[in-house]
């Protein structure tokens, strides 16, 4: 009887969870369809009516909203695929080779992960100017290329990879190269696809270096894009929570497909730290 | 570069340099985009720069004038409102969740993956929903309305706009932590458990004796992490409140951004930056200290 009355308190605590996660979407989903001057009637009216479609057509006529997503994806992808390739590259360097230095390189990325991007941000900033960066693509992805957790998460996977493999194929005549691409990278698929979740959803969510470099309408990323649409027309609700709505929708399209890859991503890099 | 020569035989020393080789790009890019500004960042707080005139050397000033500025302690006083205001019901949400969670039952898998939603979201979209939730007529109003509570003004008085964003960024962040918790129940044996059963011990006791106790590391990499992610955190700020009303939400994040960005005295940012570094660096060694993990 006890043991009854605690599982359905468990359970009206999860339900209840559930409706404060849900509830702010449901509002945004609501307000994004209904007419300016109906958005705080009282009482509130969940179901819009008139439902007003146009909601998510004039925003992206005014805003080049499709250009942001475009710079987004771009960015996002680039930064991805690189700091999969420099990552791994170093992770296994780390994990698996014995020389000079290693263990001080190693330490010095691990001691970064502490410290705060603000403590990097401003002579990057200058250097990224004096580059001639601003407002290129080179300034968005270029110094995202590698990230000391990428480094750090792939490393302690490495170090599960057996060396008698390496060993064997190196007997074998094969290249280094060769046994990284085609031998250990295969055997780390678990690690690459957290590492991969996690870069992209850093980036694509990443508002502090995008408002640095992007300050030309062309270059700008969504989350920039969506907060200068807030800026300008802050007091149209109903468009611009379509426009938070459309951006969110690939995000949660994405997280719906490979929730299990995200969650086992999170809670590897939880337990390795 | 040398490496361990004399017994080494050649093909050994081969495979270092491949080894180190492999490592060569991803440091390149971390000495020039990581090492390089954070030693540039300490340099330049002793100097006056704004990006106009090359930087003039002025000692410690910058740190004197800011450690005497009224803007920069309220700042942290804003820092430390919203990092204990979010983290504290963050964190305790988060166990509890996953207390709850860590039983096999139906379901089990959607609530945990609901929960998380908010965090792979973007901190600037939730910004922007919030907001309007938070308006003086919105739907959190709507709500206080409802159990006979009278409309507060969130995002416009100095005492409630702190509130607001605490609230916004709890439900953000706690299904990350919660996450983190769970793989930390789950790392728990089981048999543990249940050798304390058998010798007659309650719920109650089980969770203060074993789960608590064995949770320890996890607990100081999640309050490790909540201070890192909250002291760095400003966007909510930037979107929601611009650090207003009269700088109560003004977190030193968002100071720093202000000084280099806006006013562009980049000497004085990287002061404050670097003040920002060091307490946060103390702040997480007497933590571990605290917590008993020195290593």
């Amino acid at each position: 009887m006890k043991k009854k009355l605690a599982n359905m308190l468990f359970f009206a605590l999860l339900i209840l969870g559930a409706v404060v996660i849900t509830l702010p979407f449901f509002y945004a989903i609501s307000t994004s369809l209904k007419q300016n001057h109906q958005v705080f009637a009282v009482p509130m009216q969940w179901i819009p009516d008139p439902v007003v479609w146009e909601n998510y057509i004039i925003p992206f006529q005014q805003r080049p909203l499709g250009r942001y997503f475009l710079n987004s994806v771009l960015v996002s992808t680039s930064v991805t695929v690189l700091n999969v390739i420099t990552c791994s590259m170093a992770g296994y360097s780390f994990a698996k080779f014995d020389y000079m230095g290693r263990d001080f390189f190693f330490m010095a990325v691990l001691a970064t992960l502490m410290v705060p991007i603000q403590v990097i941000v401003i002579p990057l900033f200058i250097l990224v100017k004096s580059l001639g960066w601003l407002n290129s693509y080179a300034g968005l992805i270029i110094p995202s290329a590698t990230s000391a957790f990428g480094i750090f998460l792939m490393r302690q996977y490495f170090q599960t990879v057996p060396k008698e493999l390496m060993e064997a194929a190196r007997i074998d005549g094969c290249g280094e190269l060769r046994i990284f691409w085609q031998i250990v990278m295969p055997l780390v698929r678990p690690a690459l696809s957290a590492l991969i979740i996690f870069i992209f959803m850093h980036n694509w969510n990443n508002f502090l270096w995008p408002l640095l470099v992007a300050t030309k309408e062309e270059m700008m990323t969504l989350p920039l894009g969506i907060a200068k649409f807030e800026s300008t027309y802050s007091t149209h609700y109903p468009q611009l929570m379509a426009v938070s709505m459309s951006a969110t929708l690939p995000v949660l399209l994405v997280f719906v497909i490979l929730q299990r890859q995200f969650i086992q991503g999170i809670a590897l890099s939880g337990i390795k730290q | 570069m040398r490496f361990r020569q004399g017994h080494t035989p050649s093909f050994k020393r081969k495979e270092a340099w491949a080894g180190f080789l492999f490592a060569v790009p991803a440091m390149t890019l971390f000495l020039l985009f990581a090492v390089y500004p954070i030693i540039r960042t300490l340099y330049l707080s002793f100097f006056d720069y704004n990006m106009l005139v090359p930087p003039t050397f002025i000692g410690l000033k910058n740190y004197i004038s800011v450690l005497g500025d009224p803007l920069f302690w309220q700042s942290v006083r804003a820092t430390v409102t919203y990092v204990l205001g979010t983290y504290i019901p963050t964190i305790i949400i988060a166990l509890g969740l996953a207390l709850i969670l860590n039983r096999s039952f139906r379901l089990k898998d959607l609530f945990r993956a609901l929960y998380f939603t908010p965090t792979v979201m973007s901190m600037v979209v939730v910004s922007v929903i919030w907001k309007v939730l938070f308006n003086y007529r919105g739907l959190i109003n709507g709500i206080l309305a409802v159990f006979g509570q009278s409309s507060i003004r969130w995002l416009t008085t100095s005492q409630w706009a702190p509130a607001a964003l605490a609230i916004m960024s709890v439900w953000k962040n706690f299904g990350y932590y919660m996450v983190i918790y769970l793989a930390g129940l789950q790392g728990i044996p089981t048999e543990l458990k249940e050798a304390a059963q058998i010798d007659g011990a309650n719920a109650k006791q089980i969770f203060t004796y074993i789960t608590l106790p064995l949770l320890r590391p996890i607990t100081v990499f999640v309050v490790t992490m909540s201070i890192l992610n909250g002291v760095q955190e400003f966007t909510a700020q930037y979107v929601m409140t611009g650090g207003g009303p009269s700088g109560a939400t003004r977190v030193t994040a968002l100071l720093i951004y202000e000084t280099a960005f806006a006013y562009v005295k980049m000497g004085r940012a990287s002061a404050i930056a670097i003040l920002l570094f060091a307490a946060l660096l103390s702040l997480t060694f007497g933590l571990r200290h605290w917590f008993g993990l020195e290593n």
